[in-house]
């Protein structure tokens, strides 16, 4: 048939350098086979037929590339922003927290909301990242990386909060444990202690899981770099008069992140060994770092807040929060970037909007309970803070707001086709956004501004400096993750690779595998399965 | 619901279309290697479940009828746990599409259809105190308390056509839904058609609610209305949490009994093992992780309103099962299970599971015993009353009732859905770490 060695041809193939140049990507029935329901039938989870060669140089062409003609505009708008929330920030620090909407009863308002909402945003990633990577749940590998990258920014977003809610902000440092010579320690009985504790492991945990999942990548975006500059068709020369190309701090930046990682298979067995005790020192994470937060509210006295859900209600809140956050940065993204949507595929789209039905409704399932036992437990002003103030009262367009957005509106999720549709996708995971920071807004608000006498009653409006430092927080954030989706590797390409039909050592070829017959069934199945299936 | 239909348009996979990978003549699934012959050990395990039940009975008669009562009712919660702990693993494996369960999914559909029978038995301690003994353990059926303050709070609640209606309505709604998922099964067994697996997936969408909104309020109206003065939101979730941990557990223990009897051979194999004792350990750890919240949220805040039903457990020889509880429910498995190696071979994990069953027990004995020991003085120090012997008969009563009607149910029909569309998958199932 040919007289070139057949490992060349499979090596070729596989590098993508031998593609048919005519086949038929679409069964005629099923479409490209996304979205079907068949029990029997794993969807694939890279669409388009691409090959290794093709991930790789789609996944680094982000990086490499001219970024697309939005991305400046964006960028600066976001950065304006966060530039904008920095001068108030500025200015709350030269002028005390007074300049807040804060008063004697409603101590505790927007700032606390926006740290509990940011926190909560971060979840997802986290959960994206460990506990479905325990759960084996392969179509995490196209969303890994920008979730746990949104875990970090909104970390980052959220620590600014407290940090400056304390008042005397250069004295943040105390909130550590750190010997000083006036013997003055944090209150470790206090949940907000525990706070600081838990916020910190978990920004360090999420930023070392983030960034060792990417170590493989930025080599590959290393040796790419230098492979350009090695055979001289480098990027343009930077500076006119020195003679730096891009491409030679690119080979310097990402070399010096990828840490010598050399490709080799010990290098790769670290890694999954490394990445697997990562995703099992983070699941905890996932619980933990949301439940200390529900105890800063649990385990006072105030009506409303004491209440022994917190802690599983708030993480089922913060998951259905980070989820709509990350519905809301990748269908843009999916959108807006070339070749996109091969790798985040309706599919994953209509995975998440179920994620967000079922914490929708745990989160629903929280509110009727706390309702419930507030009526049930017979205690006056328990049933009030949540009858009176809440579902009545001048607050009650937040409840009410809440309720809407938070358990209403995920349930046209019922239907595939709202599902599948990115701009009802879109829609609810925007209106959930509002929703969840409204939930955090009652909590904290409605049970704070009134206390057991009448002439305790005030209410909390916000001030200028309440609202531009939390729109500041999303230009952050915002900043942050544009500049991730420039710079850094947005899909992890090996997991990606992992999840290619060709990956199997039995795949037969192209025109065989796609769409049809047996093949079909083992998009998703993994070498083992087929060498078992031999030894059988 | 166009929505319903839409989940559920089969013409996208009508058989023909996509092949299925064959695997009828897989040597695992043999007919012998699937059925059971012959039902004697169900036979033994209900006659000990009747021999424990009439010793309870003499138990009542001889020593207390509170104690009595209060030990068949843990036995009963813990044999309504595993089998609700059944019933959601099947619909969550179902809605999840999880590939790995297909050769345990007859098992789980066997366990769940216990629900409704384990609720009846469950049913029974609520029915015998409000007729005949008159609100010996349920402090609200007590006619001396009529006239307390915090009951008339929430007289409707216990209104005796609401709290008996809701009791049938769980009942129902656990017969409907596991009679649904068996049903298809067996058809599928028959026809093989794979849209059933799909039909059953849109059940359990809305039958998870259902599930987690019955479980919830059984735990508040079996468990937590002995006392009618304590309440906690987390409730439901805690008994949810037992009732998923203690699935697994019975899960874990029947298939091990059948792969000792040659059964199952190449359908679980010691990757499946390796799955469910990975359930086992994280529930072990979501079990924890609920009961620290309700503890220490209520420890914290120290409101005499809740603490009171913490200190009643906290003293009078309860205290000892607190920290038993915290070790043995927590701790010991959770440094056990953490091995691989303990995972995957079935007689550690067997023993491990039956360790999770014996603390169901001691966590339910925990929640129901001491409201018998408020309620009948001259028994305050009822752990330490030498009675610990109704206690062991009312748990053995429910387990190996369960454990009698569970294999019975396993014999009567093949113990793996054959034409389960991921059988292929699970068939040949690898965890590689």
């Amino acid at each position: 048939m040919t007289t070139l060695h057949p490992d060349k041809i499979t090596a070729d193939r596989l590098a993508g350098r031998a593609r048919p140049a005519t086949e038929s990507m679409h069964d005629p029935v099923i479409g490209d086979g996304t979205l079907i329901d068949d029990p029997g039938v794993r969807p694939p989870l890279v669409l388009n037929g691409r090959t290794f060669g093709e991930v790789t140089d789609i996944v680094c062409g982000y990086a490499e590339n001219a970024p697309p003609r939005w991305w400046l505009p964006a960028f600066m708008t976001a950065f304006g922003i966060a530039q904008l929330g920095g001068l108030f920030i500025l200015y709350l620090v030269i002028t005390g927290i007074g300049t807040w909407g804060l008063n004697n009863q409603v101590d505790w308002a927007w700032d606390i909301t926006n740290f509990v909402f940011w926190i909560g945003i971060g979840h997802a990633g986290t959960l994206i990242s460990a506990i479905l990577c325990l759960f084996k749940q392969k179509w995490r590998t196209a969303i890994n990386r920008s979730a746990e990258a949104m875990t970090i920014f909104a970390v980052i977003c959220a620590a600014t909060f407290p940090g400056i809610h304390i008042g005397r902000q250069w004295a943040a440092w105390m909130l550590f444990p750190i010997p000083n010579a006036n013997q003055i320690w944090p209150n470790f009985r206090s949940p907000l202690l525990w706070d600081v504790f838990a916020v910190s492991t978990y920004a360090t945990v999420s930023l070392l899981f983030w960034y060792m999942g990417m170590i493989p990548d930025l080599a590959t975006l290393r040796d790419r770099a230098d492979l350009r500059l090695r055979k001289m068709a480098s990027g343009p020369i930077l500076l006119p008069i020195v003679p730096v190309r891009v491409d030679a701090i690119r080979a310097y930046v990402y070399g010096f992140l990828s840490l010598g990682w050399r490709f080799s298979a010990r290098h790769w067995h670290r890694y999954e060994v490394a990445y697997l005790v990562l995703a099992g020192i983070s699941t905890p994470l996932v619980l933990s770092v949301h439940s200390i937060v529900s105890f800063d509210f649990a385990t006072s006295i105030v009506p409303g807040w004491h209440t022994t859900i917190f802690p599983p209600y708030f993480v089922a809140g913060a998951i259905f929060g980070g989820f709509a956050m990350v519905l809301l940065l990748l269908i843009p993204a999916r959108a807006l970037y070339k070749n996109f949507a091969d790798f985040v595929t309706l599919r994953h789209i209509e995975n998440m909007a179920k994620i967000v039905l079922l914490t929708g409704m745990m989160v629903g399932f929280a509110y009727a309970m706390e309702f419930f036992i507030a009526w049930y437990g017979g205690n006056k002003f328990e049933l009030d803070v949540f009858l009176q103030n809440r579902a009545q009262g001048p607050y009650a367009w937040a409840y009410w707001t809440m309720i809407s957005c938070n358990v209403i509106s995920p349930q046209i999720f019922w239907s595939k086709k709202m599902r599948t549709s990115t701009i009802a996708v879109f829609v609810v995971a925007f209106l959930v956004t509002i929703g969840m920071w409204f939930e955090r807004f009652v909590i904290i608000v409605t049970s704070l501004h009134r206390a057991y006498l009448p002439g305790e009653w005030h209410m909390f409006w916000p001030t200028p400096v309440d609202i531009m430092i939390f729109v500041g927080s999303f230009g952050t954030f915002l900043t942050l993750f544009l500049l991730f989706m420039k710079f850094l590797p947005v899909f992890a390409i090996s997991e990606l690779k992992a999840v290619l039909p060709q990956a199997s050592p039995h795949w037969d070829g192209y025109g065989h595998g796609h769409g049809h017959g047996h093949g079909h069934s083992n998009h998703d199945h993994s070498h083992a399965n087929h060498a078992n299936k031999e030894a059988h | 619901m166009s929505s319903a239909t839409s989940g559920l348009d089969t013409s996208k996979f009508v058989p023909g279309t996509i092949v299925l990978p064959d695997v009828s003549n897989d040597p695992a699934l043999k007919r012998e290697n699937i059925t059971i012959s012959g039902s004697t050990p169900s036979t033994m395990l209900l006659g000990v479940g009747l021999i424990a039940l009439v010793a309870t009975i003499v138990g009542g008669a001889v020593v207390s009828k509170q104690h009595a009562l209060a030990s068949f009712h843990v036995g009963a919660c813990t044999a309504l746990a595993m089998s609700l702990g059944g019933l959601f693993f099947l619909q969550a494996t179902s809605l999840t599409n999880a590939g790995w369960s297909a050769t345990i999914r007859r098992l789980l559909e066997n366990m769940a259809s216990l629900a409704p029978i384990c609720g009846v038995l469950a049913a029974i301690t609520p029915i015998l105190d409000f007729v005949v003994f008159k609100g010996s353990l349920f402090t609200w059926m007590n006619p001396e308390y009529s006239s307390d303050y915090l009951l008339s709070k929430k007289a409707i609640f216990f209104t005796p056509v609401f709290f008996f209606g809701r009791m049938g309505l769980y009942l129902v709604i656990w017969w409907y839904l596991s009679r649904v998922y068996v049903a298809r099964s067996l058809e599928q067994d028959r026809t093989g058609d794979r849209s059933l697996s799909a039909k059953t997936r849109f059940t359990a969408s809305w039958g998870m609610i259902l599930t987690a909104l019955s479980i919830a309020f059984c735990a508040f109206d079996w468990l937590m209305s002995f006392d009618f003065r304590f309440f906690s939101t987390m409730w439901g979730v805690y008994y949810f949490a037992g009732c998923a941990y203690s699935g697994i557990a019975a899960l874990i223990i029947i298939t091990q009994a059948l792969r000792n009897r040659g059964l199952l051979k190449g359908v679980v194999t010691d990757e499946h093992y390796h799955d469910l004792g990975k359930l086992q350990f994280a529930f072990t750890v979501f079990w924890a992780y609920i009961a620290f919240s309700q503890y220490f949220l209520i420890w914290y805040s120290n409101i005499p309103e809740e603490t009171a039903w913490y200190v009643a457990r906290k003293q009078g020889g309860w205290e000892y099962l607190f920290y038993t509880l915290c070790f043995g429910h927590f701790l010991v498995p959770f440094l056990v299970l953490i091995f691989r190696d303990v995972k995957r071979k079935g007689t550690a994990l067997t023993f491990m599971a039956g360790w999770a069953i014996t603390m169901q027990v001691l966590d339910m004995i925990f929640i129901v015993r001491p409201m018998a020991a408020i309620n009948e003085v001259e028994a305050q120090m009822a752990l330490t009353n030498k009675h610990i012997w109704i206690d062991a008969a009312g748990a053995i009563a429910g387990i190996a009732i369960f454990f009698g009607l569970f294999w019975r149910v396993c014999a009567s029909r093949p113990l793996v859905a054959v034409h389960d569309p991921r059988m292929a998958e699970a068939l040949h199932h690898k965890n590689y770490v």
